[in-house]
């Protein structure tokens, strides 16, 4: 599409479905629109909106959803018109997390664009009473042989008599004209003139704002407070207890922010006062035993005994924040049986869900509106602020409140990314082949904002690129060592699996340094084969990750100067890819020159969407090398 | 209580509050220019960078005591009658991901552009040194200054 003002208007007012909030529930669809389904709508006025049932927070995730729709029904790109769901009977799954989103829309988008324009073709057949055979598609018109049109939204009134089929053909890759472009972000205007809302832009009419002085450490409790003093800051209206917790109610933002720290509070600091980040480090290096073993292949203790060369290391993974730049916030308004929420969560059915179990109400009468996203990277997965912000708005009599974290409060009571010590076993025979493999992870398994893993599930998910290790070695035991901890925690950028895969691919490299082979090579004489294979849980094709490791080493010049590394991984079975990472050091420090990758995701929707993730993959990683660790 | 003017946009406007309000919270709470992001309030993360008389400020830490007399530009303003070439230049070369950071990206490179007509890359990476992206747009940020100069 073009970039014009004139777009960016057009697709604000149509986008703002959830943006332009008027403070009731949201529309039902406007009258005598045609709706087959959840993700299309056709209005009365001839519009064809795409409904956007994924969260956007920058992974493009609006735009490339439309495009699989546009595609398959035949729309003009330069007129699409998307909303964004909130929840409601049709939608029961708008969470958006693990990277699902585009693999599994490319499944139930494309069938639901379909059936939609074989309706649409039927409709015309029938106007014009001729076999449906002789018409065509494009760009939102059904065309006959005659070159006769009608737009989709003439016809809308005619397809909604008729029934919506279960399936119909899907349209052949080679004809695709929309997937696979390069096609610009649909919030790029908006995003570039100030105009995008986020959560925090969101307003409400009436709303008050807050803030929340929380326990600073995990599990102590609220014994008294005195709000004197915040009281006294102009615009302050109010400071009351919420459940654990004292909330500062305002006319405005600042006023807020200012008078949270004026509240004077005595916690009962509880059983973690003394909780000590490093401590609980030592203790995962210290955890004995291999605790609960995730998958087993061979005989690793045997094979163990019986090498030549036996090497084992531990990989520390400290706790990591998430820290997008827009804080937590959200708004609510709880009027005692039913409850709406606007914020930019990643999990608008959790919250709604939550919320519902919270306060004890139906879900149905819980109804959230998601807004954009300023950076999710797992941390908006959880429903802890708008849960909090539903006690804010009954503390306060039930109108709309807007809770406001400030940067401290998002780093303070954030969910982090948990530690972990990866332990790491492997042996080599007399000729350098590796014949067994260890890798114990040492770590608290319970996210706060998950239930915990069940006694009859392998803990796969909790253990990816640990227990999918992707390489051919005759004993392979992968196991979960338990190490309670009291810190919240949750999901992050590729959820579970960067400490595992950074254990898992240095601890490689170690085994080929002291076989004397080259790690690049190393990985692809132990990814043979072209079939799918079962790697724990998940099926995996080691061709296509050795085909990128055979890119990157070409494309890199591997092996041509010094300092270079390589790494592999699947994500989740769905995600191949490969790096060579050239690196300098000078003295102490070290200076990243140059990082080459290859990924294959499947079918590309938009390749300027896949090489923005990929991209900003590489920065979050190395901003975690170089300034947390 | 003390009323304060202040010139956002070209427009004088008046405001009532305490002499400490940060002008980012009169900006987006009092005006309702909320392109202007609250990201750290300690002026360390560049979100809520405006232009004060043509330079790029941190408007986290001016207080509006302070912000009388003087000509400020927000990021509603800078693209008001076509687009900054700044702006352009973002969305030829998609820039943004999630999108909260470049408000404040922007502003500072218009500020970039607007006292170094041509910025060499230390020049551009001194500029945006102190500007966080948790997406990690960096390298499609300093192609767009780039594209932006030669504009």
């Amino acid at each position: 599409m073009t970039t014009t003002r004139r777009d960016f208007i057009r697709i604000s007012l149509v986008g703002g479905g959830a943006l332009l909030i008027a403070g009731g529930r949201v529309e039902a669809a406007p009258r005598g629109s045609w709706q087959p389904n959840a993700w299309i709508r056709i209005d009365p006025d001839g519009n064809v909106v795409v409904i956007i049932g994924k969260q956007e927070m920058g992974q493009g995730v609006r735009t490339s959803l439309a495009m699989i729709v546009a595609e398959e029904l035949d729309l003009d790109w330069k007129t699409i018109r998307i909303e964004q769901a909130s929840t409601g009977t049709l939608y029961t799954n708008l969470n958006t997390g693990g990277s699902g989103s585009i693999y599994r829309g490319w499944k139930t988008l494309r069938p639901a664009a379909a059936t939609a324009r074989d309706v649409l073709v039927r409709a015309a057949a029938k106007e014009w009473s001729v076999d449906r055979a002789t018409l065509r598609t494009e760009d939102g018109f059904v065309i006959d042989a005659r070159g006769r049109k009608r737009s989709y939204g003439s016809l809308a009134a005619i397809a909604a008599t008729l029934e919506v089929p279960k399936e119909a053909p899907l349209k052949n890759a080679k004809d695709f004209r929309i997937i696979g472009r390069r096609i610009k972000r649909i919030d790029g205007p908006a995003i570039v003139t100030g105009a995008a809302k986020y959560g925090i832009d969101t307003r409400v009419p009436g709303m008050k704002v807050a803030t929340v002085v929380r326990c600073p450490v995990p599990g102590g409790k609220l014994k008294s407070f005195d709000g004197a003093e915040a009281r006294k800051v102009r615009g302050v209206r109010d400071v009351v207890a919420i459940p654990n917790a004292v909330a500062v109610i305002a006319d405005n933002t600042w006023a807020a922010l200012k008078a949270q720290s004026l509240v004077h509070v005595e916690w009962d600091h509880g059983p973690n006062h003394d909780f000590d980040s490093d401590r609980y480090i030592d203790s995962l290096l210290a955890a004995p035993g291999e605790g609960r073993v995730t998958r087993t292949e061979g005989d690793v203790n045997s094979a163990m005994s019986g090498a030549a060369t036996k090497l084992r290391a531990q990989y520390v993974y400290p706790f990591y924040a998430h820290a997008p730049v827009e804080t937590m916030n959200a708004i609510a308004r709880f009027s005692g049986d039913s409850c709406e929420i606007w914020a930019p969560t990643q999990a608008p059915n959790r919250v709604q869900e939550d919320v519902a179990k919270h306060v004890g109400i139906p879900a149905a009468r819980v109804h959230v509106h998601p807004t954009l996203i300023g950076g999710g990277f797992g941390r908006r997965l959880g429903a802890d602020y708008a849960i909090e912000a539903v006690e804010v708005s009954k503390a306060a009599g039930g109108g709309p409140v807007q809770v406001v974290w400030s940067r401290t409060d998002d780093t303070r009571f954030g969910h982090l990314q948990h530690a972990t010590v990866e332990s790491m076993e492997g042996a080599l025979d007399a000729r350098g082949n590796v014949i067994a493999w260890s890798h114990a992870k040492v770590s608290n398994p319970i996210m706060s904002i998950f239930p915990p893993p069940g006694t009859d599930d392998p803990w796969t998910w909790i253990a990816s690129g640990q227990v999918d290790i992707p390489y051919t070695i005759p004993a392979i035991r992968t196991s979960y060592v338990s190490v309670p901890s009291p810190v919240r925690y949750g999901p992050w950028r590729s959820v579970e699996s960067p400490a595992s895969v950074f254990g898992r691919e240095c601890f490689f490299d170690e085994l080929a340094h002291a076989a004397g082979r080259d790690p690049l090579q190393m990985r692809l004489d132990l990814l043979g084969g072209s079939q799918k294979v079962k790697v724990g849980p998940r099926e995996i094709d080691r061709a296509r990750l050795r085909r990128l490791l055979e890119t990157v080493r070409d494309r890199s010049g591997w092996g041509k100067r010094t300092g270079q590394g390589v790494a592999c991984n699947i994500y989740d079975g769905e995600t191949y890819v490969a790096y060579v990472v050239e690196v300098t050091a000078r003295g102490n420090e070290w200076h990243v020159d140059r990082v080459v990758c290859a990924v294959d995701c499947g079918p590309v929707i938009n390749p300027t969407g896949v090489e923005q993730q990929i991209e900003g993959g590489i920065v979050w990683a190395l901003t975690q090398l170089m300034t947390e660790i | 209580m003390p009323t304060y003017n202040v010139r956002v946009n070209g427009q004088r406007r008046a405001v009532d509050v305490d002499a400490d309000t940060p002008l980012l919270w009169i900006l987006r709470d009092s005006f309702g220019l909320t392109g202007t992001k609250y990201g750290c309030g300690i002026g360390v993360c560049g979100a809520c960078t405006v232009h004060e008389n043509g330079s790029a400020v941190r408007s986290c830490q001016i207080a509006i005591a302070d912000a009388t007399a003087k000509n400020y530009v927000t990021i509603e303003g800078l693209g008001a009658a076509s687009m900054h070439p700044c702006q352009r230049a973002w969305l030829d070369e998609d820039v943004a991901q999630c999108g909260f950071c470049q408000p404040g990206m922007l502003m500072e490179a218009a500020a970039l552009l607007h006292a170094h007509a041509k910025p060499n890359d230390a020049q551009i990476a001194e500029a945006m040194d102190a500007h966080v992206c948790r997406c990690g747009t960096y390298p499609r940020i300093v192609n767009a200054i780039r594209r932006a100069s030669k504009a």
